[in-house]
């Protein structure tokens, strides 16, 4: 569970997601593929950039659609009726997923020195603690219409 | 405490004591204290949820279809400006210039989204005098439309710079940066559009009004 974990969060790559260390300098890395089986490292080196292994186009496409579906998942349990308490949670969750989709990929923290994703992470924890503060402030006070 | 070397592409590199850009550090560190801004303005949002004296109320006014469109567009904003770097350090100006020019473009057409929508709300009787709702719901917007008008302006310099050759693949970071901001209000797009539009989209009248 461990190795997954670090596999998933490692800067150095070479494991599940495969993206290796780079300098800040090198800002679209080379890109080995995602899973590191053979085969389908080949076939997502001919979707992701033609085999030239870099996180190229075709690799921010596959996010991007990653993107749009979740956007359409997000409308499409928003209509479901029967989902009650957990549709919040839900969206929640989905909302979270294009968040870390974006700011993994799209604003390269996945691939960039991890003190980047330090200074942000620290930030966003930051910005929960005043979210949830206000929250419990006014609640605490028990503000009515 | 930073000193300039030239290295083989006849570009200039500055040693920092952190070894990172320190413009990059600046950004980075600028948009973990927007998250803080915005964190207080949606928390603000939550608080006065539901504490509307008067109407209209989101349930009468959203409309998540129209929203959902412009959320797309947001979203592929994104997608085109990751790409107009990409190609922008593959030194493909023509590809560049298309995908830095198509961030501008969207960026505009959700602006536009933004101006019908807040017409129609206005028309319908919401403005941020109205009530509770109102006053939180164009602060919040309004602010975040205030970052993707001054997103799309310097998105447009960067294109025009592109084009006059100033921004180039050796001081793509430029570029990178930009790009940093605009997928940052991305972000805060997602967030919102869960918070207000999805969430609270079936928020009528308080109990006992």
């Amino acid at each position: 569970m461990s190795n997954f974990w670090k596999d998933i969060t490692s800067h150095k790559g070479n494991g599940w997601w495969n993206l290796p260390e780079t300098t800040q300098s090198e800002i679209n890395p080379k890109n080995e593929g995602p899973i590191s089986i053979p085969w389908l490292k080949k076939i997502w080196n001919i979707i992701s950039h033609g085999n030239v292994e870099h996180a190229g186009p075709g690799f921010y496409t596959i996010v991007a659609i990653f993107l749009a579906i979740v956007t359409l998942i997000e409308l499409w349990i928003f209509t479901v009726e029967t989902l009650g308490g957990w549709l919040n949670p839900l969206l929640f969750i989905l909302s979270a997923l294009k968040f870390i989709g974006v700011v993994a990929f799209f604003m390269h923290l996945r691939f960039d020195n991890k003190y980047f994703t330090i200074i942000f992470s620290s930030c966003m924890i930051l910005g929960i603690l005043v979210f949830i503060s206000l929250l419990l402030l006014w609640s605490f006070a028990g503000l009515k219409p | 405490m930073s000193q300039t070397i030239v290295n083989n592409h006849h570009t200039e590199e500055h040693i920092t004591s952190t070894g990172l850009s320190n413009r990059k550090l600046l950004m980075w560190t600028f948009l973990g204290s927007d998250v803080m801004f915005f964190g207080a303005f949606i928390a603000t949002y939550l608080v006065y949820r539901g504490k509307s004296l008067n109407g209209p109320y989101p349930n009468e006014i959203l409309n998540i279809p129209i929203t959902s469109i412009s959320t797309f567009v947001l979203l592929m904003s994104s997608f085109a400006m990751v790409l107009a770097l990409n190609y922008l350090n593959e030194n493909r100006k023509g590809l560049t210039q298309f995908w830095i020019w198509s961030v501008v473009f969207l960026g505009i057409i959700f602006m536009g989204f933004q101006v019908v929508e807040f017409t129609e709300f206005a028309i319908h009787g919401l403005t941020p005098r109205t009530n509770l709702f109102g006053t939180t719901f164009f602060i919040l917007t309004g602010l975040h439309g205030g970052h993707v008008t001054i997103g799309i302006i310097w998105l447009a310099i960067m294109g025009y710079a592109h084009k006059k050759g100033a921004l180039r693949s050796d001081n793509s970071e430029d570029l990178e940066l930009a790009g940093l901001y605009w997928h940052f209000v991305d972000i805060v797009w997602i967030v919102i559009f869960t918070v207000i539009y999805l969430v609270s989209a079936s928020d009528g009248a308080p109990p006992g009004i």
